[in-house]
């Protein structure tokens, strides 16, 4: 029990990462994917979120009239860990703009084959290329 | 006004200012030629930095450089050794030569409007993975490593047709990657509290039997394991360098995996002590063994391809495995064969597909079937676009021919030297299967070169190849001098090998 | 730190992703994910992690919604059935996840305690940041002074990687000519809506009146530069959906939004490589003081901090608008949502 308490939302951290690694790879529909990948970050951050939190501590911006003067003693144990939340500010912003590129991607991949699941693209790319061996006539380039 | 101490900074920095530059020059002034000029410049000055870098690390020992002035661990160090000032070096000379190559394929395969950003982002990925080399700190690791990764998922999508879904599941895969370098360092800050490298190696001996610990290294492991590439995680690579753009293979093929490989080796030696690597986890044996499956898969897979580029990556699959294998022999041997090969494998990958890249510039064939495979009724042209260009290219296929050579392991060239190394010291660890597997892909790259000579050599080539009347049926030398350089390169690389280890890397392999 | 409060949040973020991965219709999977995202913000908020929970609102909830919405707009809303077997892919998916969960879970029986203040991240680094930030810097929020200080070299590759990923999407997508043009779907249905018009015409300079403020009482407040530079481009995305993506790009051509996009990464720069050129180390922002008359080098910190957020702030906006045109347009820039 002593476990459960202390640990629980650890557990449910690997359970999201679980389901978004599931999801970016056992999925067929390209945006799912995608989304898959976002619960998978997303569930990253909050792990390393979570190593900040401290009991009975405060959000770490220090109170105003505290420190100034330098009279006032600002002790470590009254705010939370401001590192973890320095680094997933940048894991955030990495995570966006890593969607923004696989958006792109899709919406591009959409364009193409006018269908975002993974096997009807497979469909048409392998029949593109039987139909590229057959076509053999002069000057024809093969990877062009 | 900028002192010495600075030099290390400045690999980064110039590239960085130069990328915004490159970006600058093109949306003001529209014309796409000064791109070309501006990145050329500015990877020159990162050359010549890392070079300076390098040889200022073997007259001092390591370097320590504090970004902003704050003490490590409080701010972010850069430390420099042997090992990544040798791998920042290759980085730089690499992407620089590779540039200045890929300069008319890029005017062919790019559209004009967006030649520019490309070369700016091209800028950047090699910033990326100086910056991955250059850095002491997990996390600023993480951050430079999905730069590198962003920017090669643009670089590819820009290619044929299907390298917009090469490039959809290199992300993927690759986000998964990084991800879990990520959850790796995470679990390594909670046991800790530290990100600093060096206060990482410092802390974690009294955390050895903690399962955190355990699981951290297996995590980065793994991550960095699916950025290089291992077989059987590698099924992104063979797609996404075969149909991206020239430049961007000729960057990235030789470059990615291997700095992949030096952060490997930077987790083992610096985070995660040899100590703890080699005597406490008792895996090293297991690793070399699924370092042999990777060789031969890889070796057996490129056998199978009807296409250069295609066969070229699996080549590199197998690669990816000798230097892993190598790493986990624990001696010092391998680890000089790896660090060694790190060099010239990088080398032997970028001649090879300069070469190619010339070849498709020339003929746009790169098929690998020999004509005579086909049904006597069809076109002549169908067959492979290598046919007979040992008489019509006669400097590409010399230097195609040095780097084969050299993959196959032929001293005097490089290759040799390094397979030598990493023989050595799987004997030394009594490893034969790695041994019988380094021997055997020796022996399917020779079957795989000299099945292409015999169609470059015997092959009459086929009459209609698009090449206009009257024009040299030679590449251009834009294409050929860098192609030439690297191609010598190779057998003086080969040569010195030997002062190479005396001089850098022994001193980059931790004493154990 | 109630903890049962914190368990609510975190199973209905568990039944949300779970909804997401299921559900055969995009649009709903975009909205749901926006709702997860939203509880992640409560759950850090309850944390103490204010600066995060502010960008993932404004990030994940906001702009990662629109962006989705953008995409599955101009492609296909409904997921279709797997054809046929193809490849074990559920297989290698089931595995995987089980293996990285159960790698997972016996690590965390290491663990130190949840929000154990004798944890080794708390008593390593952080209570050197926590007693002297301010007095190295004079900054009151320290997740700002460390991201824009300590750990400044970070945030500066951070930045370009947002800017990486905007120039992605634009060479990926971007068009020059509009022969090839993909008509986008017009979500009002060519009816133009007054009450969505006159609403967000009068609240947007409200919102860039915040964002602008966001970003310059960063040092006091929760914020900064990220999350000012993604409401300043909010701003432009609400007008794009309100009205019509032509209105934006007259106000904010693509060329413009490209110059300020790098102009806000050279700033940044530019202040690591004055102090370069001043003798220090890169990025270190003690030695400006030699420049800004009657400044210390504390001082000197917390207006580098600023002109560092303020760069930080330009790119993200330029680059949130950019995504977003490209996306809802196809790369066209002909209609938008």
């Amino acid at each position: 029990m002593e476990l459960l308490i202390s640990s629980y939302n650890y557990w449910i951290y690997i359970i999201l990462m679980m389901i978004g690694l599931y999801a970016m790879l056992a999925k067929n529909n390209l945006i799912k994917k995608i989304i898959g990948m976002s619960i998978f970050q997303t569930a990253i951050i909050v792990f390393y979120v979570s190593i900040s939190a401290k009991k009975d501590a405060t959000i770490p911006i220090i109170e105003h009239g505290k420190g100034h003067g330098h009279s006032a003693v600002i002790s470590a144990m009254d705010y939370a860990n401001p590192l973890p939340h320095v680094l997933m500010l940048t894991a955030i912003v990495v995570s966006v703009g890593t969607l923004g590129v696989a958006l792109a991607l899709a919406q591009k991949i959409y364009d193409r084959y006018k269908t975002l699941e993974e096997d009807e693209i497979l469909e048409q790319l392998q029949e593109q290329a039987v139909s590229d061996s057959v076509m053999t006539s002069s000057g024809c380039d093969n990877d062009k | 006004m900028i002192s010495e101490e600075q030099i290390p900074v400045l690999i980064i920095v110039v590239p960085l200012l130069g990328a915004l530059l490159v970006n600058l020059a093109g949306l003001l002034t529209g014309r796409a030629g000064i791109s070309l000029i501006l990145t050329v410049a500015v990877l020159s000055l990162a050359l010549a930095a890392s070079v300076q870098t390098l040889l200022l690390v073997m007259e001092k020992g390591a370097i320590s450089y504090r970004l902003g002035g704050w003490p490590p661990p409080f701010g972010i160090e850069y430390v420099i050794d042997h090992l990544n000032s040798l791998v920042l070096v290759v980085v730089n000379a690499v992407s620089l030569i590779a540039v200045v190559f890929s300069g008319r394929s890029v005017k062919a395969e790019i559209p004009s409007h967006k030649i520019s950003l490309f070369y700016c982002i091209l800028i950047l990925l090699i910033t990326g993975l100086s910056g991955m080399t250059i850095t002491g700190d997990a996390f600023n690791l993480y951050v430079l490593l999905e730069i590198s990764a962003l920017t090669g998922y643009a670089l590819i999508a820009v290619g044929e047709d299907r390298a917009l879904m090469a490039s959809f599941n290199y992300l993927i895969l690759g986000t998964i990657g990084a991800s879990l370098y990520l959850l790796g360092t995470g679990h390594l800050y909670i046991m800790t509290g530290s990100l600093n490298m060096g206060d990482l190696s410092s802390l974690l001996p009294s955390l050895y039997g903690s399962g955190a610990i355990l699981t951290s290294f297996i995590l980065i492991t793994v991550g960095i394991l699916i950025k290089m590439a291992f077989f059987p995680l590698h099924t992104w690579l063979p797609n996404s360098y075969s149909y991206a753009p020239t430049a961007t293979s000729c960057i990235a093929a030789p470059l990615v995996t291997k700095v992949s490989v030096y952060v490997m080796l930077r987790s083992m030696f610096t985070i995660f002590t040899p100590a703890y690597v080699y005597s406490y986890l008792n895996i090293s044996s297991l690793i070399v063994w699924l370092a042999v499956i990777a060789i031969v898969g890889g070796s057996l897979l490129a056998l199978a391809q009807r296409d250069l580029k295609r066969m070229l990556t699996y080549l590199i699959v197998a690669e990816v495995g000798y230097m892993v294998g190598g790493a986990w022999l624990a001696n010092r041997l391998g680890l000089t064969g790896t660090i060694l090969h790190i060099v010239n494998d990088a080398l032997m990958t970028l001649c090879l597909f300069m070469a190619a890249g010339t070849i498709a510039y020339r003929t746009g064939n790169l098929s690998l079937i020999a004509s005579r495979d086909r049904h006597g009724s069809w076109d002549k042209s169908s067959g492979s676009g290598l046919a007979g260009l040992f008489k019509i290219m006669p400097f590409t296929m010399a230097a195609f021919t040095i780097a084969a050579l050299s993959m196959i392991g032929v001293p005097p060239t490089a290759g040799f030297f390094s397979k030598w190394y990493l023989v050595l010291g799987a004997i030394e660890a009594e490893q034969w299967g790695y041994m019988a597997a380094l021997i055997f892909s020796s022996l399917v790259n020779a079957v795989l070169f000299f099945r292409i000579f015999e169609i470059a050599y015997f092959e009459k080539s086929s009459g209609d190849m698009g090449i206009k009347r009257g024009e040299s049926l030679e590449a251009p030398l834009s294409m050929l001098a860098p192609l030439g350089i690297v191609a010598v390169s190779l057998i003086i690389l080969g040569i010195y090998s030997g002062d190479i280890v005396t001089h850098i890397i022994q001193f980059a392999v931790p004493l154990s | 730190m109630i903890w049962s409060f914190d368990l609510l949040i975190l199973l209905f973020m568990v039944i949300c992703a779970f909804f997401v991965i299921q559900v055969k219709d995009l649009l709903g999977a975009a909205i749901v994910f926006g709702v997860y995202s939203f509880l992640m913000c409560l759950l850090w908020t309850e944390m103490g992690a204010v600066d995060v929970a502010f960008t993932e609102a404004a990030v994940g909830a906001g702009v990662s919604t629109v962006l989705f919405i953008a995409a599955v707009h101009r492609s296909s809303r409904q997921v279709k059935p797997r054809k046929r077997w193809r490849r074990p892919n559920k297989a290698v998916g089931l595995i995987a996840a089980g293996l990285l969960g159960g790698v997972l879970f016996y690590a965390s029986v290491d663990f130190p305690d949840w929000a154990d203040p004798s944890s080794p991240a708390s008593t390593h680094l952080s209570p050197y940041f926590i007693t002297e930030a301010l007095a190295d810097t004079s900054v009151p929020n320290l997740v700002t002074a460390v991201l824009a200080d300590y750990r400044s070299f970070d945030t500066l590759f951070e930045t370009a990687v947002i800017f990486v990923a905007g120039m992605a999407v634009f060479m990926i997508l971007g068009q020059k000519t509009k022969e090839s043009a993909q008509v986008g779907i017009d979500l009002t249905g060519g009816y133009e809506d007054t009450i969505i018009r006159v609403v967000s015409r009068a609240l947007v300079p409200f919102m860039q009146i915040f964002a602008l403020y966001v970003v310059g009482h960063g040092h006091h407040s929760p914020g900064g530069g990220f999350q000012g530079g993604v409401l300043l481009g909010a701003t432009f995305v609400l007008l794009a959906i309100s009205f019509d993506l032509k209105m934006v790009l007259g106000r904010m051509s693509e060329k413009k939004n490209l110059l300020l996009a790098n102009t806000g990464v050279l700033l940044y720069s530019g202040i690591g490589v004055l102090s370069l050129l001043l003798g220090a180390n890169f990025l270190d922002y003690s030695i400006l003081h030699t420049l800004l008359p009657s400044t210390g080098p504390v001082v000197a910190r917390s207006h580098a901090i600023l002109g560092v957020e303020i760069g930080v702030a330009i790119t993200v906006m330029a680059i949130i608008i950019l995504i977003y045109t490209n996306l809802s347009s196809g790369g066209t820039n002909e209609k938008g949502l």
